[in-house]
């Protein structure tokens, strides 16, 4: 039965939301305001579960092994039932909440606070409050169907539209900084008062955008074909120019962003290229060798305290700092090098004896590795080396001559260009023959040991190099922090870093640098949701591996051979339902060992 | 896998052999053999020599009494009693789906969170004190439904898709799984730690066997070798428990003799939920406090204790708890004493680590296990 699915859909949609109000994403955020007066950030979460709800009730259904596109008439009733039974159960909880007193509740769940009550109510009573509720939901909803069944040309251009809108109005402490720097006039676009978008603004942008997104489609392919042969670009260019001048200007922006933004959004920059560092190292690990590496935080610790024990810092101690029982007095350019080749040494010691063990059983390993790390560096034991819970101050600041790259806006593109380094490094590994080792070996290891290939070798050589551009990143850390104290080097950061590799795509170095934008900087540059990043993080992690495996910024090698796989499978069923024998195209074999 | 051998993936990677030639004889020495056996001397004779230093020590100069180590082994047998059923979760999920449920750490601190809103409550209304055991089992009962319900969502959710992906990408879920429900829990309670109200019958100690031990400690332990009793008998006799059994051996034909994999598969979790959930309890009226953090340490020793017994074997699990626990307890003061190291406990989970990794090393298959974990 079709309609119990759309309701169960719909159903789900409004736990989440219960959800999301239970953890304070509704009523803590009713005054950010997203565009106008009108669109919060607390309307926007209570919506958008409907939206979505509606938009996953009208996608095309396989029946009878062939796919079947819902008409917009069907698409609305669809999504019209998910979300207004979503709508429906947040109510009754809103209802219910209400019937046995919220500061009855408040002691437990502490987000069920007065203004969330106020916030759902829509200022009336509850029950009159309730029936806008599903209604305001069933509407969100429908828009979300009709969106889903619309063909392409709309769909594309309406979800880009919608999509950068929300992204601008996020960004409203990011972008009208850069407006001033510019000095362009920028209360069009952003509400003087409360910070959002104004709706001319927001008309502007999802103008753009979907204009854009328009030039992307079938539609727009005849305009880019003129556009590329008046340039004359023959078929023997690498790009189409759509995609050169967006890597340009996304070239020029990261170059350009610290002059433009100041020196807070600066500091944010740097610890997202220092993020970025990592997730290139840890990528070569994970996802061009295929091994899991739960405690990369080891590398990032070693490199942050050898490059500190090398360059003469200190103990945390008040009074005169005593030297740490080894210590160096190197320039940061000579104990780089040396703290890269400690980190990979270290790679190879730690590797040899584990990489022979099965994948979830070296991610244990590793993970462990990791752990001890942190518990060692805090521990009363190792003061006199690395200063135990007080840790190190006096690193030194990078300085080529008198020019020193403690300052935010100078340490971004000490950063940036270390990021550059690996990034071309690792881009160029990747089409080697060592890369393509990795490749092999990520596929399929027993094939790849028969090809004459040595896993062990590759392995360890992945390692080696993930662990030195690891220890790279914790180096540059601890000059832009100044000081080190174990409090930085958690279990966390080894899940951050896979958390934006995954998220960017795995083997993807475009991808490491989108994720590390969207899940280090984002919430750095969006105080409020502070305390949330880290759930956004398991979420996106598992809603990635659940729904997009490929990642946001695939790499194209990978994300062919999940394709294929697909496509495999798809002519398996065919020929299942055709009653032939699967034959050779069987899907791929399952593992179960 | 088929698919990975189109395209030319393999092209130009024909030439290490060359390599292998060139850089002769030194690269053909079996370094991981060397270098495995310099580590177990080094561990092993840092264990000898740290034990005999311990024990030459006076109490002056640090030593312990004999009293001493009884209550570091009698904690140690406490603590593992928790370890065990943990680990028991981590074990019976791997042995059916041959999956790292990374995640079973946050269910149990799941059910302990759950059961703490009630356990307040009761012990504010008197309730707890008045009649503790029933209070107690309403209160573990609790916590199991909690845990269960957290164990089955996952399972649905996030896992359930993933079923036939490859072996890692479940992994990488329920790590994302396990950062998600921590701070999910901080969302809804906040990131301060609750004091748990313990029944005043459960404080103070008893004498058993001439050994004094604390009540909550017994407790521990009674209800832990219950569970596990119960568990084997329902595991071994049952219809339920054979199933369980037939699809660990082989999901396919399992389900080709008229096993329903899925519903056994949520049993499973849930059971898993189950002794979490009991766990979550007892570790809570033993240190008297609930946090959204509490669930990763025990986790991580749980899930070592599974390795180290032989994932997938319930016996296994059991024995791995236990030894984990003492090895926790006793380990710190008994080696690292006799080094002059300051605070040894704070060192204690690094230990927990470090057996982790040797353990992986040297018998990937555990105690209990057969040693097929090397390679697939």
């Amino acid at each position: 039965m079709a309609a119990r699915r759309w309701v169960r859909t719909g159903a789900f949609a409004g736990i989440v939301t219960i959800f999301l109000a239970l953890v304070g994403l509704i009523g803590g955020f009713t005054d950010v305001f997203l565009i106008g007066d009108e669109v919060t950030f607390a309307g926007l979460m209570l919506l958008l579960p409907a939206f979505v709800a509606g938009f996953v009730a009208a996608a095309p259904r396989i029946e009878g092994g062939e796919r079947r596109e819902m008409s917009l008439g069907e698409a609305a009733v669809a999504a019209a039932v998910a979300a207004a039974s979503a709508g429906f159960v947040f109510a009754l909880a809103v209802l219910f909440t209400d019937l046995i007193g919220d500061e009855r509740i408040r002691p437990i769940f502490l987000n069920v606070s007065p203004s969330l009550m106020e916030f759902v109510a829509f200022g009336q009573s509850t029950v009159v409050g309730a029936v806008i509720l599903v209604a305001l939901s069933t509407m969100a909803g429908v828009l979300g169907g009709v969106l889903r069944a619309a063909p392409p040309v709309i769909r594309r251009p309406v979800t880009a539209a919608v999509v950068v809108t929300v992204l601008f109005g996020f960004l409203q402490r990011v972008i009208p900084i850069a407006l001033d720097q510019l000095s362009l006039e920028r209360d069009w676009l952003y509400h003087p008062i409360h910070d959002g978008l104004t709706w001319v603004g927001a008309a502007v942008v999802a103008a753009i955008s979907a204009g854009i997104s328009l030039l992307n489609t079938r539609f727009g392919a005849r305009v880019r074909g003129s556009l590329s042969s008046s340039i004359g670009g023959r078929s023997g260019l690498a790009m189409s120019p759509v995609r050169l001048i967006a890597s340009v200007a996304a070239v020029a922006l990261l170059i350009a962003a610290p002059l433009l933004l100041g020196s807070v959004i600066s500091e944010v920059l740097g610890t997202v290229m220092v993020f970025a560092l990592l997730g290139i190292g840890l990528n070569i690990v994970v996802g061009y060798a295929g091994l899991l590496d739960l405690g990369y935080v080891f590398f990032f610790a070693l490199g942050a305290y050898s490059l500190a024990l090398l360059t003469g810092a200190t103990l945390n101690v008040y009074g005169v700092p005593p030297d740490p029982a080894i210590s160096g007095d190197l320039n940061f350019y000579i104990a780089i090098p040396i703290v890269m080749l400690i980190a990979a040494a270290a790679g190879l010691l730690v590797g040899a004896p584990v990489l022979r063990l099965r994948g979830d059983y070296l991610a244990l390993v590793t993970l462990g590795l990791g752990e001890m790390v942190t518990v060692l560096v805090g521990s009363p034991w190792l003061v006199p080396l690395v200063g135990g819970p007080s840790g190190m101050r006096g690193i030194t600041d990078a300085a080529i001559g008198g020019f020193a790259f403690r300052d935010p806006q100078r340490f971004y593109y000490l950063a940036l260009a270390f990021v550059a380094l690996a990034a071309f490094l690792s881009w160029r590994l990747a089409t080697s023959r060592i890369g393509r080792a990795w490749t092999a070996m990520r596929e399929d290891e027993q094939t790849a040991d028969a090809m004459g290939i040595s896993t062990t070798r590759f392995k360890l050589l992945a390692f080696a190099i993930g662990g030195a551009i690891g220890s790279l990143g914790g180096a540059l850390f601890a000059v832009k922090i100044g000081s080190l104290t174990p409090a930085s080097f958690q279990v966390i950061v080894s899940i951050q870093v896979l958390g934006l590799v995954i998220l960017g795509g795995l083997g993807s170095i475009p991808g490491v640098l989108v994720g590390a934008l969207v899940l280090v900087g984002l919430p750095g540059l969006l105080r409020e949701f502070e305390e949330y990043r880290f759930l956004a993080y398991g979420a996106a992690v598992v809603a990635v591996m659940v729904l997009r495996p490929q990642g946001l910024v695939p790499n194209v090698r990978r994300s062919r051979e999940l394709q294929e796989e697909e496509r495999a499978q798809d002519e398996w069923a065919k020929a299942v339902e055709e009653g032939e024998t699967p034959g050779e195209l069987g899907p791929p074999a399952e593992v179960t060992t | 896998m088929a698919p990975s051998l189109r395209g030319g993936t393999l092209a130009g990677t024909e030439a290490p052999h060359v390599a292998v030639a060139r850089l002769g004889r030194f690269e053909r020495l079996p370094w991981r053999r060397i270098i495995l056996v310099v580590l177990g001397i080094v561990v092993g004779g840092v264990v000898v020599l740290g034990t005999l230093r311990t024990l030459g020590l006076d109490r002056v100069e640090g030593g312990y009494s004999g009293g001493a180590w009884r209550d570091f082994i009698v904690q140690g047998a406490a603590q593992g009693a928790i370890f065990a059923m943990i680990a028991l979760g981590y074990s019976l999920v791997y042995g059916i789906l041959r999956m790292i449920n990374f995640a079973h750490g946050e269910v149990f601190m799941a059910g302990a969170f759950g059961s703490f809103f009630f356990a307040d409550a009761y012990a504010k209304s008197g309730f707890l004190n008045r009649s503790p055991l029933l209070a107690l089992a309403i209160v573990t009962l609790v916590a199991v439904a909690v845990s269960v319900g957290t164990a089955v969502l996952l399972e649905r959710l996030a896992y359930r898709p993933l079923r036939n992906a490859p072996r890692l990408v479940p992994l990488i879920t329920a790590i994302g799984a396990t950062l998600f429900l921590q701070n999910a829990f901080r969302g809804f309670f906040g990131p301060q730690p609750y004091g748990y109200p313990k029944p005043t019958v459960l404080a103070g100690n008893i004498t058993v066997l001439g050994v004094q031990i604390q009540r909550t400690q017994l407790l521990v332990l009674v209800v832990a070798v219950i569970c596990m009793i119960v568990l084997q008998w329902f595991v071994a006799t049952t219809r339920t428990g054979r199933s369980m059994r037939a699809v660990a051996q082989d999901r396919e034909i399992a389900s080709l003799m008229g096993i329903n994999v899925d519903r056994v598969i949520v049993v499973t979790f849930a059971i898993g939920g189950v002794l979490a959930g009991i766990a979550g309890v007892l570790f809570s009226l033993s240190f008297e406090q609930v946090q959204f953090t509490m669930g990763f340490r025990p986790g991580i020793a749980a899930f070592t204790a599974a390795v180290l017994g032989g994932i997938g074997s319930i016996g296994g699990a059991a024995l791995g708890g236990f030894v984990i626990g003492l090895l926790q307890a006793v380990g710190p003061p008994l080696i690292l004493t006799g080094f002059g190291i300051p605070s040894v406990f704070s060192l204690k989970d690094a230990f927990v680590f470090l057996v982790l990794v040797l353990v992986l090393v040297f018998r990937p298959g555990g105690l209990l296990g057969t040693g097929e974990a090397e390679k697939v």
